[in-house]
């Protein structure tokens, strides 16, 4: 499974942005959409999608979508 | 607020609130305005505004919940049937996930006409505790 391809999608959808291209290294503050209210739903898409909870904790410290996709690996190999 | 929890209410689409709306979003179209035209297009009578039962659904956001603490993030409604003039709407909502990560919990909703038992409209919310 492509982790970031899979993420990219959702970040598509939910940021209604069909020409966005995400990166490991991609931050909030590269995205003009991935405000507070979107990061809800993004995760929200993410949780759902990929079929895992995260806790506030988990998802506290994400510095970049890197982290995002590390975080969801991890959850789906446990 | 957990998983399974249940919330019902009813709403009746009365004059006050059809004039309401009417006063204030000024969405004059025939269809909900002039019977002769609704009938031309094969409804009985003028057509409630669908967005009327938006505002049913923050009537529930808003004062139904258990907690004040909310904000509606995303909503979705599917209309299935036409509405009129005091029909009474049975409203039911239940709780579908909850996302702790995120403070967030998701209700799908269905309205049904309690005049012939047909479902109306459903949809689905998803509001952040806030």
């Amino acid at each position: 499974m492509d982790i970031l391809n899979d993420v990219n999608a959702i970040f598509r959808d939910v940021l209604e942005n069909d020409d966005l291209v995400i990166t490991p290294d991609t931050t909030s503050a590269d995205v003009e959409e991935w405000d507070s209210l979107n990061h809800i739903q993004l995760v929200v898409s993410i949780e759902k999608h990929f079929k895992l909870k995260f806790s506030a904790n988990e998802i506290r410290n994400w510095k970049n979508v890197g982290e995002m996709c590390d975080a969801i690996s991890l959850k789906l190999s446990a | 607020m957990q998983v399974g929890d249940k919330y019902q209410y009813e709403f009746e689409v009365s004059r006050e609130t059809y004039d309401g709306f009417l006063g204030i979003f000024n969405d004059r179209n025939p269809l909900h305005t002039d019977k002769s035209f609704a009938n031309s297009k094969g409804f009985k009578d003028v057509v409630m505004h669908g967005n009327i039962l938006n505002g049913f659904v923050s009537y529930f956001v808003g004062e139904l919940l258990p907690t004040k603490d909310v904000m509606i993030i995303q909503q979705e409604i599917k209309f299935h049937s036409p509405v009129f003039l005091e029909d009474t709407l049975s409203f039911s909502a239940t709780q579908s996930a909850i996302f702790e990560s995120v403070n967030a919990v998701e209700f799908k909703f269905e309205f049904i006409n309690k005049n012939d038992n047909r479902k109306v409209a459903k949809g689905k919310l998803l509001i952040g505790l806030i």
